[in-house]
């Protein structure tokens, strides 16, 4: 990649990213919002993390290789979840994930 | 800075198992460690940075990649109106540099503190800064060691999907908050059925809110027993103030000392309170 890509991807990805970064923040910051926006902001962590597990595990033809491959992701997912619920600990989350995903794998 | 410390670790390990994977990718099309460095700093985006040389790998034009990689970012305007309210006292520079500096981990993690309360955006601006300098020295490193080092990137990636898991489970469990993840999932995998993978994750979370905001109308007004349910959907946000207050004065001059009642009014008053966050807790 020539420096001059480089700086056409740097820049556009970087502006475009921090529009959509900080403009929503300050557009809203310190006004007085009617509740019905106040709602649909508190809607959206559950909302935005439901979506990146489901980008993360879920795609259509996911199963086409066979139930095992697949079902590694979401076997580790579900031990993830329930070390979640048990310990809220986002550290013991990410271990529980990672140990349990690398030992499926090892025994598919 | 200790609690900072302490809310970011899980992210920056999680950072460095992703990060030196992802400066090899950048390392084989050819981008040296200022180039990384450079992108880490002033774009700061995992998704993106894996992208950038993944479809350079495949030949797309720049107009191309720097297109894809802004539409999978756009997400990032729901974190940034979702910080909003908990920036409100900030000062600007720090509320900018906060925003500037959020990312999908960053957020849930900040998010969750200031949910729990104690939390102030100057914590949540070292969270990020320390999330960010983990992420740029992971990249650097992983140009600088290039293919010498093989990590199942599957595996370390996993990290992460175990982070946005747990932050999911820990979320309250109302039924607003279940509808909105129940329909950002199905979103999700709809856009990926229709080919629509890069922005699935911005259009599969606005229609979980979306949905959720409908639901949580529709059962408030239900929940008058008025009859008027479902007569407008979703409803314009602007209305619901009034709608907060007109339910709040309906429930106070209807009401007996009967249970249903009580229960009614106290929803009423949730909702005029803007305090309030989500739905009723089951």
């Amino acid at each position: 990649m020539s420096w001059e890509e480089f700086w056409v991807i740097l820049g556009v990805c970087g502006a475009c990213m921090l529009v959509c970064r900080v403009l929503p923040l300050f557009l809203l910051k310190g006004r007085s919002l009617p509740e019905g926006v106040t709602r649909a902001l508190a809607l959206i962590p559950p909302a935005a993390f439901a979506a990146l597990v489901a980008n993360d595990l879920l795609s259509p033809g996911m199963f086409d290789a066979g139930l095992w491959p697949a079902a590694i992701p979401l076997v580790a997912a579900a031990v993830v979840a329930v070390v979640a619920a048990k310990t809220g600990s986002l550290i013991w989350c990410a271990v529980a994930g990672v140990g349990s995903y690398a030992l499926l794998s090892l025994l598919a | 800075m200790a609690d900072a410390l302490g809310a970011a670790y899980p992210i920056m390990l999680g950072y460095v198992g992703i990060g030196v994977p992802c400066g090899i990718l950048c390392e084989s099309v050819g981008l040296n460690a200022l180039q990384v460095l450079l992108l880490s700093a002033l774009f700061y985006s995992g998704a993106g940075q894996f992208m950038i040389p993944n479809m350079y790998l495949t030949g797309a034009p720049v107009a191309s990649i720097v297109s894809s990689v802004a539409f999978v970012n756009t997400r990032q305007m729901l974190y940034s109106a979702s910080l909003a309210p908990w920036c409100a006292g900030a000062p600007r520079w720090l509320a900018f540099l906060f925003a500037a500096t959020v990312t999908d981990e960053s957020f849930g993690v900040s998010i969750r503190r200031f949910e729990e309360g104690g939390w102030t955006a100057d914590r949540a601006l070292l969270v990020n800064l320390f999330s960010q300098s983990s992420w740029a020295a992971s990249n650097v490193v992983g140009v600088l060691v290039g293919s010498a080092l093989a990590i199942p990137l599957p595996i370390a990636a996993f990290a992460m999907t175990s982070i946005f898991i747990c932050l999911l489970v820990t979320q309250r469990l109302t039924s607003a908050n279940v509808v909105a993840a129940g329909c950002a999932m199905v979103g999700v995998l709809a856009c990926k059925l229709v080919g629509l993978s890069g922005p699935a994750i911005l259009v599969g979370a606005v229609a979980g809110v979306a949905v959720a905001l409908a639901f949580a109308t529709w059962r408030a007004r239900s929940a008058k027993g008025s009859g008027r349910a479902g007569e407008e959907g979703a409803g314009a946000p602007e209305e619901a103030p009034q709608e907060g207050a007109a339910a709040s004065n309906r429930a106070q001059a209807a009401c007996d000392l009967d249970e249903r009642c009580l229960r009614a009014e106290a929803r009423a008053g949730r909702e005029a309170d803007s305090g309030e966050r989500g739905g009723e807790s089951r």
